[in-house]
């Protein structure tokens, strides 16, 4: 006992070179919380995003560093690794994270919770998801899970002067948290079944030391996959998805949609597959089932919506429902599409909540379908961004989202899970219905010539410029513009040369060798 | 064996002491003017009536949570304070960065005014 | 001492919390039933420390202690925010009477 107290005591390896990409983002929250108390209007505006953005710029390069193919390498013994996986997540963490300055700058939340809170909040989100992205034990997955939803549930709750958005954040604290308590109960029962909080053995020990039906283990399975799910918002642990992200910043949802789903997979994808892959015959029926519910209720519930916000979040069931399908499968291939999903859903989500955010400014409409009218001939720099997101959401051909889909079906079909292919396709048709009416709504209805400066709105959040026309508004905020045509230009351009990305994404796939090839 | 316990029962009487002295003191030399507020029982500065419209004032729950936030985080402290020796320097290291942080967060409640009582 | 005991009220004390959180209205009652669960995990955990004998329940419990205190604070952060905003005490409540 005393020899196992000191072997355990001594001071663990740390790499600090694979460590680097978390110290960054954890480091840069620090200074940007103290610049944040830094009075005047410059450190607010200019010194706090920037400090923000070079701390995620820093973290993308060490995390491109770092890069190297194959197996995982420990970089905190015992609690976080680095592999492609991990490495290739936190990348497109860190992108959202620079995308989501870009939309908050301008926002009234920004200005209501200040500068420095909202951005330190999010770079501790950031940093709770590369936790996430590089656990390698239970103890680590917890933590990095709750840093990565503390932070989000006070953003959400940061335009603290609009009830909807304090309501959305108690909301999501209440589910969240229920959430989390769910998850740590299925966590302490594994560890009560297994003796371990190591994955790797965890997986050891299931099979050999414990029995594939052991009930504790079982019930341990189906309490954390329950707990996982509503971090991803699947189906039928979805339901606060719409009211949150409804309620919610928009930027703040931008960030959550994108970001917070990506983390989610990436720590279902590395507890499935690699705590957990010894008991796949237990778990991938039941997580089927949920893929299947998923791809339905969120395409039908997305049907009826009004708010593009609703109508985003519903489409983001949808497709989490879709990247599930690519975790049951359990093959190689299986993690290499849902990795490559997750870096086109990126692309195409954060170029629809880049309109949305700039209409949302100027229109008396909000967030509803309504502000998109005529956007096609009053002004097409948002209204082909948008055009583009949408058509890939649904699949279309030389879209991103096609790509994306066809590599989900074909591991689907390679692992022998033929009838889920089946249901990505039945999904899609479906989803067309909603995705069509938003390209019909900016393309086929007239324009109606808005007061210029006149929207209730508009008056707080973009000061109009003099002359104000609606083919003004997309000029009057360059940054919400920008990440918009970038993100859609790369929707494009990976629709058409899929090719750097399917090189990546088979580098991911190497990340968990234990998976059948 | 009981010898080792020779300082823990001066300590105790030593306390007994002194609190019974400073108590006895205040009664004989003190001055008194009462008035209803005084007589009242202390609690925590609240008026010890409480009405049906009572609100309890923000600062109250602002410096509550503030307490929880840094009560429990010397919890980590417990683990590393019982094992120092085995852990070694590795584990002094990392608990003074640890206190950093929380310094970091304390300065940042502070300059933000949280402290102040309104 | 037979593990099964501690497991047996971990459970009542984890369907007691959920089933709280499902019913209740008032948000201070919610949060404390999410206490409750996450509190049940952590006696799980630690009765799973016992019986294994090893520390790694331990640890975990711990840093849950700290994750439960955060969750609690930023709810009540909210819960007073939205006080506040419901109670037009506030003099920013009072600004559409200005001439």
């Amino acid at each position: 006992m005393t020899t196992l107290l000191i072997a355990a005591a001594k001071a663990p390896v740390i790499d600090y070179k694979g460590i680097s990409p978390l110290f960054a983002v954890a480091g840069g929250a620090v200074i940007v919380l103290m610049a944040a108390l830094i009075r005047g209007r410059f450190a607010q505006r200019v010194l706090v995003p920037f400090l923000t953005v070079g701390a995620l710029g820093a973290a993308i390069g060490l995390s491109i560093w770092n890069w190297h193919t194959g197996d995982s390498r420990p970089i905190v013994e015992g609690a976080l690794a680095i592999d492609p996986l991990a490495l290739g997540l936190s990348l497109l963490f860190y992108i959202t994270g620079l995308a989501t300055v870009a939309f908050a700058w301008r926002s009234r939340a920004l200005r209501e919770s200040g500068t420095g809170e909202f951005f330190g909040l999010m770079l501790g989100s950031i940093a709770g998801m590369t936790i996430l992205g590089s656990a390698e034990n239970l103890i680590t997955l917890f933590v990095g899970i709750e840093l990565l939803s503390i932070p989000l549930y006070v953003m959400c709750a940061s335009d603290v002067r609009r009830e909807t958005s304090l309501e959305s954040g108690l909301k999501y604290l209440v589910i969240g948290s229920v959430g989390s308590a769910t998850l740590l109960y299925g966590l302490a029962l594994i560890y009560g079944a297994t003796g371990h909080t190591g994955f790797a053995e965890i997986n050891n020990a299931i099979g050999n030391s414990v029995n594939l039906t052991d009930p504790l283990l079982l019930t341990g399975i189906a309490l954390a996959a329950a707990g996982l799910a509503f971090k991803a918002s699947v189906a039928p642990f979805h339901a606060w998805t719409p009211d949150v992200y409804e309620g919610a910043p928009t930027p703040v949802t931008a960030f959550m949609a994108v970001a917070t789903k990506t983390a989610a997979f990436a720590v279902i994808l590395r507890f499935f597959l690699e705590a957990l892959v010894s008991a796949q015959e237990q778990w991938a029926p039941a997580l089927a089932a949920l893929a299947v519910i998923t791809i339905i209720v969120g395409n039908v519930g997305a049907i009826a919506q009004n708010s593009l916000k609703r109508m985003l979040a519903w489409s983001g069931v949808a497709q989490a429902g879709y990247m599930l399908a690519g975790v049951v499968v359990g093959t190689q291939l299986g993690l290499q599409a849902t990795a490559f999903y997750l870096a086109m859903y990126l692309f195409m989500n954060l170029a629809a909540f880049g309109v949305v955010i700039a209409r949302e400014r100027v229109s008396e409409h909000g967030d509803g379908l309504k502000s998109l009218e005529g956007l096609g001939s009053a002004s097409p720099l948002l209204a082909w961004p948008m055009t583009i997101a949408m058509l890939s959401l649904a699949g279309f051909p030389a879209t991103a989202g096609f790509i994306g889909k066809f590599y989900l079906i074909s591991a689907a079909v390679d692992g022998n899970w033929a009838w889920l292919g089946v249901m990505i396709v039945v999904g899609s048709m479906l989803s067309l219905v909603y995705y069509l009416r938003v390209i019909a709504v900016m393309w086929m209805t007239p324009l109606k010539i808005e007061l210029p400066g006149r929207p209730r709105r508009a008056r707080r959040e973009v000061q109009p410029v003099a002359g104000w026309s609606p083919e003004a508004d997309p000029r009057a905020q360059p940054e919400v513009l920008l990440v918009t045509l970038i993100m859609a230009a790369a929707t494009i351009f990976f629709g058409i040369v899929p090719s750097p990305l399917f090189h990546l994404a088979h580098d991911v796939g190497t990340s968990i060798s234990a998976l059948f090839s | 064996m009981l010898k080792s316990y020779f300082p823990v029962v001066i300590f105790i009487l030593l306390g007994a002491g002194v609190g019974t002295a400073f108590t006895l003191l205040n009664n004989v030399l003190g001055p008194r003017r009462p008035n209803p507020v005084k007589r009242e029982p202390y609690e925590c500065g609240l008026p010890s009536e409480v009405k049906r419209n009572f609100r309890f004032g923000i600062s109250f729950y602002l410096i509550a949570m503030l307490f929880i936030l840094f009560d429990i985080e010397v919890i980590f402290l417990y683990p590393v304070a019982i094992q120092l020796k085995a852990l070694g320097t590795f584990a002094l290291v990392e608990t003074v960065v640890f206190i950093a942080l929380l310094l970091v967060g304390f300065v940042f409640v502070w300059r933000r005014g949280a402290l102040e009582w309104r | 001492m037979n593990v099964t005991w501690y497991l047996v009220l971990s459970a009542f004390i984890f369907a007691m919390g959920a089933a709280g959180v499902l019913t209740r209205r008032n948000p201070l009652v919610v949060l404390l039933c999410l206490e409750l669960m996450l509190n049940a995990g952590n006696l799980a955990l630690i009765a799973f420390s016992r019986m294994w004998g090893n520390a790694d329940g331990q640890i975990f419990a711990l840093v849950v202690m700290v994750v439960a205190a955060c969750e609690v604070v930023v709810g009540l952060g909210i819960i007073v925010g939205i006080f506040r905003r419901r109670i037009p005490e506030d003099v920013d409540a009072l600004s559409e009477l200005r001439g």
